[in-house]
């Protein structure tokens, strides 16, 4: 038999499986950032209450500090393996590729992460029990440790949009797959953009500070951070901007909302402005106020950062060479992997899939919509939501009453052929795009009821037929009992 | 099942391989799989038991188990934030090496993945609520407010863990898979079910919880003794408990175990009757044996072996599980994992153990020295001067790693 790697499905009609793991991704990268900002703050004072032999600051830490850290350190590193768990029912493909080519990258994190932990606590508990010598070189190691743990996971992600060198393709290695000008940009992007936020969640912590003149210093030192952060973040965006494939740069041109430029426009305006209305008036710093600004600031973001991440990938979701809806469309000789393409050519989707029941392996009159909709679902509903909601939903697609000789036809023409830059090649026999044709006029026009019903009146004829089959062997079998007789 | 169908199950699973394949020999994974889900599982164990001891504590009008409750509380606080990373660890593994398995499992499931986190987060947080509610009282003999949320910590708790057996339940079984992609003649995208447990096996691991809490006890008493304001009496008596707990525990795992093996599916063949089979359930009887015969009244060194043996334990069991699934899938249905294609990349392999052994291990002892030592000490902890060196050195570490990280990157980059 031929078949290819490719896992069952898993359809959230909601909001999408893309939308969870965008969701689940935000919040980890807003707690986690969160968590290594206020460490790094932590650090800075603590190497201050040690140089200066000064207690307040100390009990200051131990105040406004410990509450912030724990709850975001917390969620941070539950949301870190949620991303995981995410992509993994999402993507496991593409979760695949990057764990098999870059697993010891990530062990190597993870004992960076065990410092991590180890160190949150132990700056937490031992505020007034060790010296304040011992607890900066804790902050340090800790801040130290984080970001480190930054370090390599910007490799792997930028990965996910491009290799690190295009040799990697012919020779593969890990080096060359990890290191390239991609990653050092975005790390810079990203570093730029934890400073940021420490400088936004500082103002939480600062709020609190008592003394007017000490307040002052600290929001005057977070002001400039911030303001320094932001303006370098925003220029390393540009410069990231000239080293992402041209193939993404479409995909962004065309195909991002319009609404997106002047929001990003108005989120760096905005940030800016907090700072500077900070350092002049440090009393309008309260937490709640420092709080939500932070959120808001974050998120408004975050948000089209990962929104414009998920686009700009497409077609592909790791690596240039795993499609987002998990087939292998390109060759890459350095690690001897081929593309299962010609693959799909030959055999079509359904008799390559392993997880195709046996009654679909053949299209036919009976079970043509259950084989649209299992078409659908491994080829399309990655990008594609087929339901009311979620991601691109398919039938915004098509237009109303649309005949299916004409969804055939661009399938055919368009779709298997891989002739739209950002949608992958997806092959298929002639039986297959007319049962996916069938399948999505169905969905267009009536909707998940109308496919829903299809699909059962499908299978209570096939339950008959089966029943018929199963009485007239019995009957066959009377027969020949009778013969024998 | 006759021979053509494992022969399509195997087919299957074999397809379903990632084709970048693995950088190292594959049973350098298995093995830091068992040796991290070992420290997983025991951690996870300290985490439920203390939390039990919390909420017992919180609910009896004792005065000692009040006290204890509260002391375990911050065990298990941290208890959870280690499990949870090193967790990660095995998680890495298990996807590495049966990658087939773990992710057709998950998305089956996929729904209660992400309950997982969510539910994970719910119960980390009701337990920081119920100490932030409490911490602030002096007096820990005092009737603690919102137990309540300590209850349903615990409960979740029990829940995320169930979710995890089940997701590796899932994976012994290929032969179901496909069924369980279909539901009442349909297919099913939802991934809103649980398709595979043991309850037997899940009682088991949960069981342990007992005899691990027990040795924490031990542990606790020995280490907190030495401390110039010990309340001996509290101490001696927290200990005694716990030794009672690990005794009784172990028998109850123990029982646990047998219906485990009992349960078994076919599949499995004679496994339950094998060496390891038989090892593990030896080694958890054996805790008992070990803790009647070594932890006699003061047992000022044995008290420290407490938790490593049970690690040790942990480690049997680890090893007798990982034979099971290779037990199963390889030997019902010919999933060899040792036939991994190997795409050798000794420069990865190599930092990782570097840096595992030198940054972790250095760093590691720095905080760990500094983290008993001043849980020994009341008042300021102020370490001597090697202590510090330790804590110089531990900087400059990191330091130089991240510089190799940039110089590296860069000739790379450059070539
Ligand atoms: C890799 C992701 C991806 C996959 C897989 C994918 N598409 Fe698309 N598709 C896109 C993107 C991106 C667009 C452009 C969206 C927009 O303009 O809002 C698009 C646009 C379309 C359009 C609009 C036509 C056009 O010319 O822009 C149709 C129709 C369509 N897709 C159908 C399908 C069908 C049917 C499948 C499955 C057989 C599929 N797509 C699979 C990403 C994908
Ligand atoms: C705090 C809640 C948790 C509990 C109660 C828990 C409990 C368990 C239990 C009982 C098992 C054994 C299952 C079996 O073999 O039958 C297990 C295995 C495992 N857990 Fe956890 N766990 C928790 C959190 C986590 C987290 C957060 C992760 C990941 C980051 C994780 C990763 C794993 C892995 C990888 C395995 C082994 C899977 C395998 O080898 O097949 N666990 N856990």
């Amino acid at each position: 038999m031929d078949l290819i790697s490719l896992y069952p499905t898993w359809y959230e009609p909601t909001v999408g499986s893309g939308w969870v793991v965008a969701l689940i991704a935000t919040f980890h990268v807003l707690a986690s950032h969160t968590s290594v900002g206020a460490a790094l703050l932590f650090a800075y004072l603590s190497h201050k209450a040690y140089r200066e032999d000064r207690e307040d600051l100390l009990d200051f830490i131990k105040k406004y500090g410990l509450f912030l850290l724990v709850f975001t350190y917390v969620a941070g590193s539950i949301t870190g393996p949620g991303i995981w768990y995410s992509t993994t029912v999402a993507s496991p493909n593409g979760i695949g590729a990057l764990i098999h080519s870059f697993v010891w990258k990530w062990a190597t994190e993870w004992v960076f992460f065990v410092i991590e932990v180890v160190g949150v606590y132990m700056i937490v508990y031992l505020v007034g029990k060790v010296d304040k010598r011992t607890h900066m070189k804790i902050s340090v190691i800790f801040g130290l440790a984080s970001w480190a743990t930054m370090l390599i996971i910007v490799g792997i992600l930028s990965f996910m949009m491009l290799p690190g060198k295009e040799q990697w393709f012919a020779d593969g290695g890990y080096l060359n797959g990890f290191y390239g000008t991609n990653t050092f940009i975005q790390l810079g992007m990203r570093t730029a953009f934890m400073f940021t936020i420490t400088a936004v969640v500082g103002g939480i912590v600062i709020a609190g500070i008592k003394d007017p003149a000490f307040k002052k210093e600290m929001a005057r030192k977070l002001g400039w951070l911030g303001i320094i952060s932001t303006i370098v973040g925003a220029l390393m965006f540009q410069w990231y901007l000239t080293a992402v494939p041209e193939q993404a740069l479409l995909v962004m041109e065309n195909r991002l909302p319009d609404y997106f430029m002047p929001s990003i426009v108005a989120v760096l305006a905005g940030t800016l402005a907090y700072f500077i209305i900070t350092m002049i008036r440090p009393q309008t710093l309260v937490q709640g106020f420092a709080g939500a600004m932070a959120v808001i600031i974050l998120v408004a973001g975050l948000w089209p950062e990962e929104t414009a991440r998920e686009s700009m990938r497409k077609p592909w979701v790791a690596g240039q060479y795993v499609y987002s809806n998990q087939v292998i469309g390109r060759d890459v000789p350095g690690m001897d992997i081929k593309s299962q393409l010609p693959l799909l050519e030959k055999v079509g989707i359904l008799k390559a899939h392993p997880f195709t029941p046996e009654h679909l392996r053949e299209v036919n009159e009976g079970n043509k919509i259950q084989a649209g909709e299992f078409i659908a679902m491994t080829y399309c509903s990655n990008c594609h939501s087929p339901s009311e909601t979620g991601i691109r939903p398919l039938h915004r697609y098509f237009p109303e009453g649309v005949s299916q000789e004409r969804v055939a036809k661009y399938v055919k023409g368009v779709l298997t052929t891989g002739n739209i830059a950002y949608m992958p090649k997806m092959p298929m026999t002639d039986s297959e795009v007319d049962a996916l044709a069938a399948y999505l006029v169905l969905n267009n026009n009536g909707g998940q009821a109308a496919v829903t019903a299809a699909i059962d009146s499908e299978i209570a004829q096939r339950d008959r037929a089966l029943a018929e089959k199963n009485a007239s062997d019995k009957v066959a079998a009377l027969d020949f009992v009778q013969e024998v007789k | 099942m006759d021979a053509s169908q494992v022969a399509q199950v195997t087919e299957m699973m074999y397809a379903l391989r990632n084709p970048a394949g693995i950088p190292t020999f594959p049973i350098i994974f298995i093995g830091l799989g068992v040796l991290t889900f070992a420290l997983h599982i025991l951690f996870v164990q300290l985490m439920l038991g203390t939390s039990a001891i919390t909420l017992y504590g919180a609910f009896r009008e004792n005065a000692y188990w009040r006290r204890l409750g509260a002391a375990m509380l911050e065990i298990a606080k941290v208890s959870v934030s280690v499990a949870v990373v090193i967790g990660v660890a095995p998680l890495l593994f298990v996807q590495v090496i049966y990658d087939p398995h773990w992710y057709t499992s998950n998305v089956l499931s996929a729904d209660w993945v992400i309950a997982f986190i969510v539910i994970l987060i719910l119960a980390y947080w009701a337990m920081y609520y119920f100490y932030f509610r409490n911490s602030k009282n002096a007096d820990k003999t005092a009737v603690p407010s919102s137990r309540w949320s300590m209850l349903i910590s615990l409960a979740l708790m029990l829940v995320v863990g169930f979710i995890m057996h089940s997701l590796t339940s899932q994976i012994l079984h290929p032969e179901l898979w496909k069924e369980w992609y279909m539901q009442n003649g349909k297919l099913d995208y939802s991934g809103d079910q649980l398709h595979a447990f043991n309850i037997w096996r899940y009682a088991f691991f949960i069981s342990m919880s007992i005899p691990v809490t027990g040795a924490m006890l031990v542990t606790y008493r020995r280490f907190k003794s030495v401390r110039e304001d010990a309340d001996h009496d509290y101490l001696n008596w927290a200990a005694e408990v716990g030794k009672k707990w690990i005794k009784v525990g172990s028998v109850i795992a123990t029982v646990l175990y047998v219906m485990w093996m009992v349960t078994l599916p076919e599949t499995a063949g004679n496994f339950a009757t094998s060496i390891w089979g038989i090892l593990g359930g030896v080694a958890v009887i054996g805790y008992a044996l070990w803790a009647q015969l070594r932890l006699r009244g003061e047992a000022r060194f044995c008290s420290y072996m407490a938790l490593p043996m049970a690690l040790v334990i942990g480690l049997v069991v680890a090893i007798s599980r990982e034979i099971l699934r290779y037990d199963i899938l390889n030997g019902f249905f010919h999933y060899d994992f040792f036939d991994y294609k190997i795409v050798m990349d000794w420069y990865s392999t190599g930092l990782f153990f570097l840096t595992f052994a030198i940054v972790g291990g250095v760093v590691l002892s720095y905080f760990l020295t500094i983290a008993w030592k001043s849980g020994q000490t009341v008042g300021v902890y102020t370490p001597g001067a090697g202590v510090n060196k330790l804590g110089t050195l531990s900087i400059w570490i990191v330091v130089l790693w991240i510089i190799q990280f940039f110089v590296v990157g860069f000739y790379v980059w450059a070539q």
